[in-house]
């Protein structure tokens, strides 16, 4: 009924083949819409948004979907917007080192085409093919390499941000330095869309290295300690590595076929310097461990897979277990607990627990596959775990039905009068994705 | 009279003594006209008026009776470290109550092993790369007032610095913040500088909030470990064209310097003139001055990179450090470069504009038209490889008219920024001198949506009120137009 409402007075500002409305049955991530708005203008996005904050309607915001998993109690709104079709370079002056792209861009598509001017956004995102840049930045996803390059709030440098109200808000600019006005792109990044629709997106870029290999040092589960060892004492050495990941036996197995601990050191430099420095390394490297040197191609061939080796919340699983993926934060070299308790819970409640953390940078993430209850009650005892360190778990991905009972975000911070007060200001009405993120904002 | 030694009638003088105590041996509180003459303005000078007392807290608990106090009374308040900032950021405009944070200045504690130190808000930046350089450590922002300018102002600032470029700003530095907000209520944002907290990133919204937003006690930094190498290298232009070009064509290549500088003629004449001079050649435009860091294998590749760039944009000469004394000659040249102003101008103001680095000789030719256009000189130094341009007016204030005449040139080379799709200030703030010049960047708007956030954190204004936006109220008011209109 409310459909063919919305369906009627959509017709009045809106291209009537840029819509779809949804099949009855319900996404097993939620967060989807009665009807999905195609724009592919900014104008378009903000006549919708104007609409739907004039008549009362709520709006979850979509890219590429594959972060339908992560946050929201509410399965449908009366609007998925889709920013699929709103995509494309705007702007890039090779020698500025920055680039201008509409949100709907995917990251490979934004590194393909700066590839030919030896450039790259500097994030290393999972899923590049289907990610889109909006959904990266909303979601703040990123990858082992932001202990060399940073995270989005680095790299971001200005944004165009249509505000609940149909507005268009720009912060930053197109500088790669700037302190003129509150530096608002960080309140857009990982807010899930709740403050505003991220149009345009402008960013730093770097160029693409020179030369590029990979160590895979492999520790025993008997060696931890000795792990991190070596881990503190490389990282008081003046190496330089982009990448200084740890993976568990469990994920370590499905790359390298070897029940190991694997810590994967990445450099990336002017050939000489990778060549030092893998030396470095070498004269470095523990007794009773294993070391293998990926380089250039098969360097690139491993990251490729790595980045793909999680769950989409576009796609369901092709069996009817359930899939989950946490991020876990806690100070660096806590990474190395956090693993072995992935690797304990796997045991003690009969999942697979593909895990790999930062020693650089202490941000973990682990894949959950099994049981619906045995996963729930592995992110309790992983949240946990993570307390005990000043640590957090975040749900990134579950199925909607669960995301409650797993409780997405973990408790309140005793600031969250201030993310509420935030939030009040920019969409009182709470139009966009509403309950997504931290306390049901 | 409610305690030994304090004279004064003003009641809340009295009461915030009951908050700080009384000193024996360094007074907590100022609050005679004469002692509060030094805070009527900072780094920024052409403003001034005298704050209502000046009090010097301890601790947090300190901060956050004092906070609780003006709040409770409303009293304008500001907080204060060192007083280097360039923008007027903590010039007690509305006769505040400065809560200076000097004497919070304690290094809390180093984690070698997760890469952090937690410092006070008064500790100064370089004590803490000197504070951990014996283990090969260093804090990476480094303004050029870093021997005396406080972390804690560093945070409010979002400060910059010379090496930048490949480093970032204090903002990608900052791990974990505790925060007295407005109404004296103590958060800690980022615990444990684990990264990623939950929630909107509110330490990257509050810093560079430039003191309005809420008073920093305690902050957790990144800290680096020293590159293995460092190779420093100078380069003469005849044309500033070839020196921009150059500028360009590293950046193009593919190398991350870890700094590149540039200065015009004019400020190579006032470094020649002060404290440093290394002996550049006077008749060039421009000379750059070009750091790499990193893997010391991977260096030379990249210094020849750049002296084949040089050379192919008729470099005059180009040389290498041939050591580390002459490296820091070369960079104290450098970083005296504003005050080095002094030995040639009786007076300058600093503006502090960016630019996309590929619009660098169109800006140079318009500032070029300003100092015509104005009869004044106008140095420039920038940090060239991120496109942030320092233009210094120079001038005599003891000539009538002259002051306000600069003040003017400067917000047209502001002008001459944003027209090319840069901005207004890139590490020195907004503050009380660039308020106005907001809007060369951002519409009313924009403005208010900015202004709506100040509201959530300091809803009495009682903070630092009448800072980085342009005349307070102004568009509010026209958005309450708006809003009445609308409902008729």
């Amino acid at each position: 009924m409310i459909t063919a409402e919305i369906l009627t007075e959509l017709k009045a500002f809106f291209p009537e083949n840029q819509w779809t409305e949804s099949e009855s049955d319900e996404h097993l991530y939620g967060n989807g819409g009665k009807i999905t708005v195609f724009p592919q203008t900014e104008m378009e996005i903000t006549s919708l948004v104007k609409y739907a904050y004039e008549t009362n309607k709520k709006v979850n915001v979509v890219g590429g979907g594959t972060k339908r998993g992560f946050g929201g109690t509410d399965n449908t709104a009366d609007l998925l917007l889709s920013l699929e079709n709103y995509k494309g370079v705007v702007e890039h002056e090779p020698g500025d080192m920055t680039v201008t792209v509409r949100a709907g861009t995917t990251f490979q598509e934004i590194q393909d085409y700066l590839l030919e001017f030896n450039q790259k956004i500097p994030l290393d995102p999972f899923l590049p093919a289907q990610a889109t840049i909006g959904g990266i930045l909303a979601a703040n996803d990123s990858g082992p390499k932001r202990l060399g390059y940073g995270s989005a709030r680095d790299a971001v440098i200005g944004l165009r941000v249509v505000y609940p109200d149909g507005s268009v808000i720009r912060s930053g600019g197109k500088v790669v330095k700037n302190v003129a006005g509150y530096d608002m792109n960080k309140l857009f990044i990982g807010a899930m869309g709740t403050l505003g629709i991220l149009s345009e997106v402008t960013v730093k870029l770097r160029p693409i290295p020179k030369y590029e290999s990979l160590m895979l040092l492999k520790f025993s589960e008997q060696k931890m300690e000795d792990a991190r060892k070596f881990a503190v004492h490389l990282l008081d050495t003046v190496i330089e590595p982009v990448a200084l990941e740890m993976m568990n036996p469990s994920l370590s197995a499905k790359f390298f076929r070897e029940r190991v601990y694997t810590l994967v050191i990445g450099l990336e430099d002017v050939e000489s310097s990778v060549k030092y420095q893998e030396e470095f390394v070498q004269k470095l490297q523990p007794s009773g461990t294993e070391l293998v040197i990926l380089h250039q191609e098969e360097a690139k061939s491993f990251w490729n897979d790595f980045y793909r080796n999680v769950p989409n919340g576009a796609v369901r699983p092709v069996d009817a277990q359930t899939e989950a993926i946490v991020k876990i934060g806690t100070v660096n070299l806590k990474v190395i607990e956090i693993l072995q308790e992935c690797q304990l819970l796997q045991d003690s409640h009969n999942l697979l627990i593909e895990a790999h953390g930062g020693l650089g940078h202490g941000l973990s993430q682990a894949v959950l596959r099994g049981a619906k209850e045995d996963i729930v009650s592995a992110i309790y005892s992983l949240r946990e775990k993570a307390a005990k360190a000043n640590g957090y778990v975040v749900v990134k991905h579950l199925p909607s039905a669960l995301r409650e009972k797993a409780n997405v975000w973990g408790d309140k911070q005793p600031y969250q009068f201030l993310l509420e007060g935030i939030k009040a200001k920019i969409d009182p009405n709470r139009v966009l994705n509403p309950g997504r993120f931290v306390g049901g904002i | 009279m409610s305690k030994k030694g304090i004279q004064s009638k003003d009641p809340h003088v009295l009461n915030l003594v009951k908050i700080v105590g009384v000193d024996p041996v360094r007074k907590s509180i100022l609050y005679k006209k004469e002692d509060l003459l030094a805070y009527d303005c900072d780094g920024f000078t052409l403003r001034k008026h005298l704050p209502r007392a000046v009090v010097f807290p301890k601790n947090t608990a300190e901060v956050a009776a004092i906070v609780t106090y003006c709040h409770e009374n409303d009293l304008p308040f500001l907080a204060r470290g060192a007083g280097t900032g360039l923008s007027g950021g903590a010039i007690p405009l509305n006769g505040e109550v400065i809560i200076s944070m000097v004497r919070m200045k304690k290094l809390l504690s180093v984690d070698f092993e997760n890469r952090r130190a937690v410092v006070e808000p008064g500790f100064v930046n370089l004590k803490l790369t000197n504070s951990i350089s014996d283990k090969g450590y260093y804090y990476a922002p480094d303004p050029s007032s870093q021997y005396c300018c406080t972390i804690g102002g560093n945070v409010a600032e979002n400060a910059g610095g010379a090496h930048c470029l490949k480093y970032g700003v204090t903002t990608n530095h900052i791990l974990g913040l505790e925060v007295v907000l407005p109404n004296g209520k103590v958060i800690e944002i980022g615990k444990d500088g684990v990264p990623d907290q939950p929630g909107y990133d509110l330490l990257g919204l509050l810093t560079g909030s430039e003191g309005t937003l809420g008073i920093v006690t305690k902050i957790t930094v990144r800290i680096l470990k020293n590159p293995e190498g460092k190779q420093t290298v100078l380069a003469y232009f005849d044309k500033v064209a070839d020196g921009s070009k150059a500028v360009s064509d590293i950046i193009s290549a593919g190398i991350v310097p870890a700094a590149l500088e540039m200065m015009d003629k004019t400020a190579i004449e006032g470094v020649e003139a002060a404290a440093f001079p290394v002996g550049h050649p006077k008749d060039i435009e421009a000379v750059l001055l070009i750091e790499v860091d990193g893997i010391a294998a991977g260096l030379d590749e990249q210094i020849n990179q750049i002296l084949a760039v040089c050379n192919s944009n008729n470099v005059r000469e180009v040389k290498a450090a041939q050591s580390e004394q002459e490296r820091a000659k070369w960079w104290a040249n450098r970083k005296t470069g504003f005050g080095a102003m002094g030995a040639i101008s009786p007076d300058y103001i600093v503006q502090d504009g960016v630019i996309p680095r590929s619009k660098l000789p169109e800006v140079l030719k318009r500032i070029n038209e300003i100092s015509e256009e104005f009869s004044l000189r106008i140095a420039n130094i920038f940090h060239a490889g991120d496109g942030n341009l320092h233009p210094l007016v120079l001038f005599d204030a003891r000539i009538p008219g002259e002051s306000e005449k600069a003040l003017e040139a400067g917000s047209l080379c502001l002008k001459a920024c944003a027209d090319v799709g840069g901005t207004i200030t890139g590490e020195h703030g907004v503050g009380i001198e660039k308020r106005e010049e907001m809007r060369f960047v951002f519409t009313d708007e924009e403005i208010i949506a900015q202004t709506e956030i100040r509201q959530v954190f300091n809803s009495k204004n009682l903070l630092n009120a009448g800072k980085l936006f342009p005349s307070p109220g102004r568009c509010v008011e026209v958005k309450n137009e708006i809003a009445a209109a609308a409902a008729k």
